[in-house]
């Protein structure tokens, strides 16, 4: 211990002696330590969005949800009989925290001035604490959406339909026999835009949307299961479509895909008729933005592997003129008795020093920088929003991440010094202490 | 047509205006207009379809229409422009089927599916139904511009699955053509308004009577009432198709 601790004294007084040097690799690797702790701040802000808008606007943290086929060209996302698969799914999942049971059915809404295609999704408000939470409104009122005939849509919908609080859409929509079908809705609440999740979807009264579609009571779209903990939802996902099959339902295999893209392009096309019961997780039913993180990780992995590149080779260049330098010094220290293990050790605890001081610094700066990020709220760009998913950037950075990132670029210096280090424990005694520069 | 309903509809043709239609001539009058345009044998026809919907270019789609009633078979292969050439619709087996030769594969659709893109349903082009699916009551005769009409409210008969639950037809009195169609969705709402100007008839000699058809046809969207289709139908031909025609090999022969 003793030893340790004055080899890492000799190694923080060799950095103080070079400390022009020592800084100016230290900033690179603070530096790139605080590009690697902000970009995955950034990914998991953006990932914690994702999570928080999709968990309010279209799915739970597991979902039960399924397809209703009266013939085998012809299909609805129904759950049929949906009290008893709620009862088998608590009995499988007895960590179930929280559901919700919705209707989700898709529409056209046409106002005075326009037309678009709305995803309906029918609640029952005060079952809905995560929208009561999460959703902001720019005006109306969520509680008005307990009146019948009401309808929440979102900024950009208001604008593309110029439709304002009061005002009335028509919902057209055939029901799952064929016939047309229409229903005059009154905007009640109209909430802010959280990025392509919320660029089509449009909350109705339950009764509303079964009283379009036609639908039986003991019918409905799809029951979203919250848990304590999210990132539980593939093994619990896997356990209720055992469960649930055990229980005698048919269930679909799993598919990473939303349930629209199963709707549209693949369930219509199977033959088979009836109910199929379909399990998925979040992450499933948003794999159509899995694209946003997929492109921010490489983005963001290319840049981080340039900016390890430039430490590396920094680092290898400052240690070979420090070597050149110090090379009496080696001659010396090798000529009086220490062996070349040490020589490697010292100088690799020199560069694990700077890392280490280099990476803490970097942490701790990244820390400051997404804490001043977050708290001067700044707002994310119209044409940047509908794929970040939130409104004001946020970089999550945890305890974890720093330390990990510290760690990481850390191991990263020490390793990258590891070649130089064993060059100069390679320097013979004698050829050292005549070497002149 | 038999003698007696041939005598039947004589006395709906004669009936005086204002005088409501018994049941029994008016089902004759609803028989008559399916039977009139049924056409036993095949059905091969060439039709344009020019749509216009707001915020839209307005689109002129040329395609072919090939009906055999007696399997319930029908199939729409798209000729004109350029850009659809090939596209086409099968149905058989009361599935309904698209095939995109860009992509080369074969999508199964719902009977509501827009035809093409425009407000023309699968139902426009297939042959009448009307006293199978709909139970009528005489509403009024009234004039229709310069036409003497009956008025006939159409009620989906109980099990029935029809896109529109209630229909009225606006029927020629002198001809039995229907002149104008307006179709309710289920919460009554009038959601689409057809009007058929001209009526052509051709001979049909596996049925030995002519069959008619609407030479022209304009839906009116009544809910995005910017939206309209016309389809206007040209070149008919009664003579026998091929036996293999309604297969998903010929469609997809067509863009080889």
């Amino acid at each position: 211990m003793t030893v340790l601790l004055l080899d890492l004294q000799v190694a923080a007084r060799s950095l103080a002696q070079h400390s022009k040097r020592s800084l100016f690799l230290g900033a690179a690797v603070a530096a790139v330590t605080a590009a690697l702790v902000l970009l995955g701040g950034l990914f998991g802000g953006i990932r914690a969005a994702m999570l928080e808008s999709g968990t309010m606007l279209s799915t739970g943290h597991v979902n039960v949800g399924g397809f209703f086929k009266p013939t085998s060209g012809s299909s609805a996302p129904l759950v049929t009989g949906w009290r008893k698969v709620l009862e088998d799914t608590k009995r499988i999942v007895p960590e179930l925290q929280d559901y919700t049971v919705r209707t989700r059915r898709f529409a056209r809404a046409i106002s005075e001035a326009s037309s678009m295609q709305l995803a309906l999704a029918g609640i029952d408000v005060a079952r809905e604490p995560r929208l009561e939470e999460s959703l902001q409104l720019a005006a109306g009122s969520l509680d008005a959406l307990t009146e019948p005939n009401t309808i929440l849509i979102f900024e950009d919908q208001a604008r593309r339909l110029e439709v304002g609080i009061g005002d009335v859409l028509t919902l057209a929509a055939p029901t799952d026999r064929g016939a047309n079908n229409t229903a005059d809705v009154r905007v009640v609440a109209i909430a802010k835009s959280v990025g392509i999740l919320s660029a089509m979807t449009a909350f109705m009264p339950d009764a509303g949307v079964r009283k379009l579609y036609q639908l039986a009571p003991d019918t409905t779209g799809v029951i979203h299961l919250f848990l304590a903990n999210e990132r539980l939802a593939g093994p619990v996902a896997e356990r209720l479509r055992k469960g649930l099959a055990a229980a005698g339902y048919r269930v679909m295999d799993p598919d990473p895909q939303p349930y629209w893209m199963k709707l549209f392009a693949k369930v219509n096309a199977e033959d088979w008729t009836g109910q199929k019961l379909d399990v998925t997780i979040w992450e499933d039913e948003l794999a159509f933005l899995a694209w946003v993180l997929k492109a921010l990780g490489g983005l963001g992995g290319a840049l981080l592997l340039v900016l390890v590149g430039i430490v590396v080779i920094g680092i290898l260049n400052t240690l070979a003129i420090a070597i050149r330098e110090r090379t009496r010094e080696i001659g010396t220290l090798r000529a009086i008795g220490m062996q070349r293990r040490k020589v490697l050790w010292l100088f690799l605890l020199e560069m694990t020093l700077l890392g280490l001081l280099g990476s803490t610094a970097g942490a701790l700066a990244a820390a400051s920088i997404s804490g001043a990020v977050n708290a001067a709220r700044i707002p994310v760009p119209e044409a940047a929003l509908l794929f970040i998913m939130q409104d004001r950037w946020r970089i999550l950075v945890t305890p974890g991440a720093l330390l990990s990132s510290a760690a990481f670029i850390t191991a990263v210096t020490a390793l990258a010094a590891l070649y130089p280090a064993f060059q100069a424990s390679r320097l013979a005694p004698i050829t050292a202490i005549h070497h002149v520069g | 047509m038999s003698r007696p309903l041939a005598a039947l509809l004589l006395l709906a043709l004669a009936a005086p205006a204002g005088a409501a239609l018994d049941p029994v001539a008016l089902a004759t009058v609803i028989s008559t207009i399916d039977d009139r345009q049924r056409s036993t044998g095949d059905w091969k026809a060439l039709c344009y379809m020019e749509s216009k919907e707001e915020g839209k270019t307005d689109t002129v789609k040329e395609l072919i229409v090939y009906r055999r009633d007696a399997d319930d078979k029908q199939m729409f292969l798209f000729t004109k422009p350029r850009s659809e050439a090939g596209k086409g619709y099968l149905r058989v087996d009361k599935n309904l089927w698209m095939y995109d030769p860009g992509t080369g594969r074969w999508e199964r659709r719902t009977e509501r599916e827009r035809i093409g893109g425009t407000d023309t349903r699968r139902g426009d082009l297939d042959a009448s139904r009307l006293a199978e699916e709909y139970d009528a009551t005489w509403e009024a005769d009234e004039k229709l511009g310069a036409f003497d009409v009956h008025r006939i409210l159409l009620e989906v008969k109980p099990g029935v699955d029809v896109a529109f639950p209630t229909v009225r037809l606006w029927v020629d009195r002198s001809t039995l053509n229907v002149l104008k169609r307006q179709e309710m969705a289920l919460s009554g709402r009038l959601m689409r308004t057809s009007y058929y100007p001209r009526w052509k008839k051709v001979y049909s000699e596996s049925k030995e009577s002519d069959v008619w058809y609407p030479q022209e046809m304009r839906f009116f969207d009544e809910i995005e009432q910017q939206n309209s289709t016309l389809i206007l139908i040209r070149e008919i031909d009664l003579r026998p198709l091929d036996a293999n025609l309604f297969t998903k090999a010929w469609l997809e022969s067509k863009s080889r």
